[in-house]
């Protein structure tokens, strides 16, 4: 059973960042931060054209710069492909405004820069397809041989009988939604630095999410082992699902390296950010969802159309196709059926948005289900807990819930917000929505960790997880030294080194605190039982009644007779005989028959409630407050729990209301932190939090995943919106423009729309 | 051809050799290793870069090095007392409002401009200030709160 929180010493108390001193006086080092011994800096020289044959390339004039010490092009990596359709550098065709033909290295950026322009390419424009509707034309040019219809990847689901639940249902709905493309617009720019001077050995930096994934993608491109491939990551200027493998720039940075025996430096510029940013591209969803009269879910029929540009990266983008999980995943339906399409374009390539575009899953999913609430005069909150799944429950794709709060947090969330005395009572153009969702604490995978207890009675902690900001390295040292008894402060964190990590996948699918953090409590059990067999022979007592606690041990009721932590360690380590005190851990899930992605030991359950004003004549939407509940399973350290409500509500304002990559010919026109319009701190709206716990039975102390649950319950925001206007709007993000539209269409529907008498 | 300029930052004169077109964050992070002011986006969009100048918050991405000759400049570097960190520095560390860290040198100077000309700020004057300043992992919300309980303590202890 596990003990009440206030039992803890160390964890469910705030816990300011370990790293915090660092980050506020500027002492954190970033990779862009670095300057290395003879490092050189790196050019890219990409394609103007969104489609065309490359008839020449000539580099003399670059080559024979003066400071100029490695020019590369398709020749210097013959063969060599970083996705299954895509070479390292363009060989004969480029595919997308910025495609990578050719680089530079030179003694200064300056000269890079002077290098790069002296490089003569010569090109045969093709015509080139900037949508998906085009892509799919009859006729439409094949982007990439051997996939004629210009699918980069196709894949059905069905569970269930679809056709039969449909049958059965008594109302059905379908709606069609669209996302225009987004960008995670990172803090720090992409920025590497590469040293492949030593045959064999790749040394490199750079902000990432997963060293590990890095290892084995670098590794088996370049042809060497990944153990040979040594990852240094630092801090990371923002990650948000974007950065766990490596980007074109990262490749061209070692064999930049590897010709000119120097390290090698290569920072992306604000237009090439908006070049390489893979984010979210334009996607299209159709549901179809079949009902009872009482609100009952039967059955859902889904279609989803993604742009992914010119290459699919297959690395990540597998993920596309498993996005049907998050259909039945926190509502009962007795069928569901799924078809991904993603589709080639001359755009960017694309990738996803921060919560991996589950959001926009959600958002599509989630309006509709408004909208079948009010085609059956029921309140949207009645819906949601009519069908919403409880603890112990095992849902149509399988996945099983050990604990879950979601009933739970429905019901905190509309109480705080005064749901009641708001919904259908507010007045025009003012208005109120929920959202609800859930998230993965990982897949069923695994990490490692290793603790060392010095002579003085400090921890050293080597994790293999990367912190983003999210603040997973201080919830290690929580976590490790609630285990020891002892205090954060006496935990150092060794990360950042994947010659001295132990394995581990990397801080992405909100896998860190649940799976890392296990292992780190085993690690620490581990010492802690070494500990607890020095201390009884001193003490006398079995190691079973010894209580760890202020770092010290003592049997159980005697705390006058504790040792301190430092007394057991010294006198035993300087003993003839005696040891050291070293603890390893691995935390792998336990056996189960299913599918690794066809569910996971844990999910973080939520529901938010916003509230809107709408500005009737600019469109303008402000968003005045978000109440959020979630259930994180326990709370390791609140105040890094509340820190990513707080990121995830406003980047989901960002993705629902203003977001968006204006794109024309596979060019993005707002390239810029200012154009592409983010939320900033006028935006920022009043977030009341409560954190729910459910103490679940695999998690660490109970804990589960926070670091993406908030935001997919963000489409709260547009639910609000839709209500304040009384019509839905179904192209996102809601910019002013579409808000006005819909108020416009609102007024030409004149209650032909159902939607009209229903707000 | 390089010009040789004398930059007062953090207290201390530095003679260097910089080219004309060479901007005060790259003199800083490169010639003189304060790496504390980030290079970012380069076009005064995201406030990273931001270090204070005669004791106005400015960009050093948009201010050119050789412009800098005759000024104090103070970076994160230099805020910090013989008698520990700066209110503003503690006060992030305990109210949580940092998170990846790269924005954070930046917001902590412009809100360090903010309070030492108006040290007792409402929040809409706050937003105003850190309004420039680009934060994705916070969502404002703790740094705002930060600015807000350093101000109070500063005022406290006076």
């Amino acid at each position: 059973m596990p003990i009440k929180a206030k039992e803890y010493g160390v964890i469910g108390k705030r816990q300011p960042k370990k790293d915090g001193l660092l980050k506020t006086t500027g002492r954190s080092q970033f990779t862009d931060d670095i300057i290395l011994p003879g490092m050189l800096y790196g050019k890219i020289i990409r394609s103007p054209l969104a489609r065309g044959k490359i008839i020449k390339i000539d580099t003399k004039r670059a080559e024979r710069l003066a400071g100029v010490k490695a020019v590369i092009t398709q020749k210097d990596c013959p063969g060599i492909m970083t996705d299954l359709d895509r070479q390292l550098l363009c060989n004969d065709t480029v595919n997308f405004v910025g495609d990578e033909v050719a680089a530079v290295a030179a003694i200064d950026d300056d000269t890079a820069a002077e290098a790069a322009a002296l490089i003569k390419i010569e090109y045969k424009p093709l015509e080139a397809l900037f949508s998906i509707e085009k892509a799919n034309d009859k006729g439409a040019p094949v982007i990439h041989s051997g996939h004629e219809n210009n699918y980069a990847d196709e894949f059905d689901y069905e569970i269930g009988n679809v056709d039969e639940a449909f049958s059965v249902s008594e109302y059905v709905r379908v709606g069609e939604y669209a996302f225009n493309p987004n960008h995670n617009c990172y803090a720090e720019h992409h920025v590497v630095i590469a040293d492949y001077s030593i045959p064999g050995k790749l040394s490199i930096w750079m902000p990432n999410q997963s060293p590990l994934f890095i290892q084995k993608s670098m590794g088996g491109i370049l042809g060497i082992s990944e153990g040979n491939v040594r990852v240094f990551n630092l801090n990371t200027g923002g990650a948000f699902s974007g950065r766990i493998g490596p980007r074109k720039h990262d490749f061209i940075a070692a064999l930049l390296s590897k010709k000119s025996l120097r390290p090698v430096k290569i920072r992306c510029t604000a237009d090439e950010e908006f070049i390489v940013y893979s984010g979210g591209g334009y996607s299209r969803y159709i549901i179809k969802t079949g009902v009872m009269k009482d609100g009952t879910i039967k059955a859902t029929d889904a279609t989803y159309l993604f742009d992914c540009g010119a290459y699919w990266i297959s690395g990540v983008n597998f993920l596309h196709r498993l996005k049907y999980h998050l259909f039945p995943q926190i509502y009962h339906m007795n069928a569901l059926r799924w078809k991904e399409r993603a589709i080639y374009t001359n755009n960017p390539p694309n990738m996803y948005p921060h919560g991996a575009g589950f959001l926009q899953l959600k958002l599509a999913q989630e309006t509709e289900l408004d909208l079948i609430a009010q085609d059956l005069g029921m309140d949207p909150v009645e819906i949601r807990l009519k069908n919403a799944v409880s603890k112990g429950d095992t849902n149509l794709t399988r996945a099983h819930y050990a604990s879950c709060g979601l009933k739970e947090c429905i019901q905190k969330t509309t109480k705080i917000s005064l749901w009641k005395k708001k919904y259908g009572k507010l007045p025009p153009y003012k208005g109120i929505g929920i959202g609800c969702g859930a998230m993965n604490s990982g897949g069923y995978d695994r990490s490692a960790a290793l603790v060392k207890i010095g002579e003085d009675g400090r921890c050293s902690l080597f994790i293999g997880l990367p912190d983003m900001g999210q603040g997973s390295h201080t919830t290690m040292a929580m976590i490790a030294a609630e285990t020891l008894g002892i205090a954060t402060e006496d935990v150092d964190i060794v990360a950042g080194d994947t010659d001295a990590a132990p394995f581990d996948i990397g801080a992405f699918a909100q896998r860190g605190t649940f799976f890392t953090g296990n292992a780190v409590k085993v690690a620490c059990l581990d010492a802690k039982k070494q500990l607890a067999a020095v201390a009884s022979k001193k003490l006398g007592v079995k190691p079973s009644m010894l209580i760890f606690r202020d770092r010290k041990i003592f049997p159980k009721g005697k705390p006058g007779k504790a040792l301190t932590l430092k007394d057991v360690i010294s006198s035993d380590m300087n003993s003839m005989g005696g040891s050291c005190i070293m603890g390893r851990g691995f935390y792998n899930s336990p056996a189960k028959t299913m599918e690794p992605w066809e569910s996971t030991l844990a999910y973080s359950f939520g529901a938010q409630v916003a509230e809107v004003e709408v500005d009737q004549e600019t469109g303008i939407v402000t968003l005045i407050r978000v109440t959020v509940a979630h259930d994180v399973g326990f709370a390791i350290n609140p105040m890094a729990v509340e820190g990513q409500i707080d990121g995830q509500v406003f980047s989901g304002m960002g993705q629902i209301m203003t977001e968006e990559c204006i794109m024309e010919r596979g060019v993005v026109l707002n390239p810029s932190f200012l154009d592409y319009r983010l939320p900033r701190t006028f935006e920022v709206p009043e977030i009341d939090y409560s954190i729910v716990e459910t103490i679940d039975p695999y998690g660490p102390f109970g804990a589960k995943e926070v670091g993406e649950g908030p935001l997919v319950c963000t489409m709260a925001i547009a639910n609000a919106v839709s209500n304040a206007i009384g019509y839905p709007v179904k192209e996102y993000p809601i910019t002013p423009e579409r808000v006005l539209q819909a108020i416009q269409n609102k007024k030409k529907a004149k209650g032909n729309e159902p939607l009209d008498r229903l707000f | 051809m390089k010009k040789m300029i004398v930059l007062n930052v953090n207290g201390e004169t530095h003679e260097v050799a910089v080219n004309p077109w060479k901007t005060l964050v790259d003199v800083l992070r490169n010639d003189l290793r304060l790496t504390g002011a980030k290079r970012a986006c380069e076009m005064g969009t995201c406030g990273a870069c931001t270090v204070i100048m005669d004791g106005q918050a400015i960009l050093s991405c948009l201010t050119l090095a050789v412009e800098c000759e005759g000024h104090l400049i103070t970076t994160i570097e230099g805020i910090e007392g013989p008698d520990g960190l700066h209110s503003l520095q503690k006060s992030f560390i305990e109210n949580g409002a940092v998170q990846c860290g790269f924005c954070t040198p930046g917001i902590i100077m412009t809100a360090k401009a903010l309070l030492d000309e108006n040290p007792n700020p409402d929040d809409i004057e706050i937003k105003d200030a850190l309004s420039g300043n680009y934060c994705r992992c916070t969502g404002h919300i703790k740094t705002i709160e930060a600015v807000r309980m350093a101000a109070q303590t500063d005022r406290e202890g006076d």
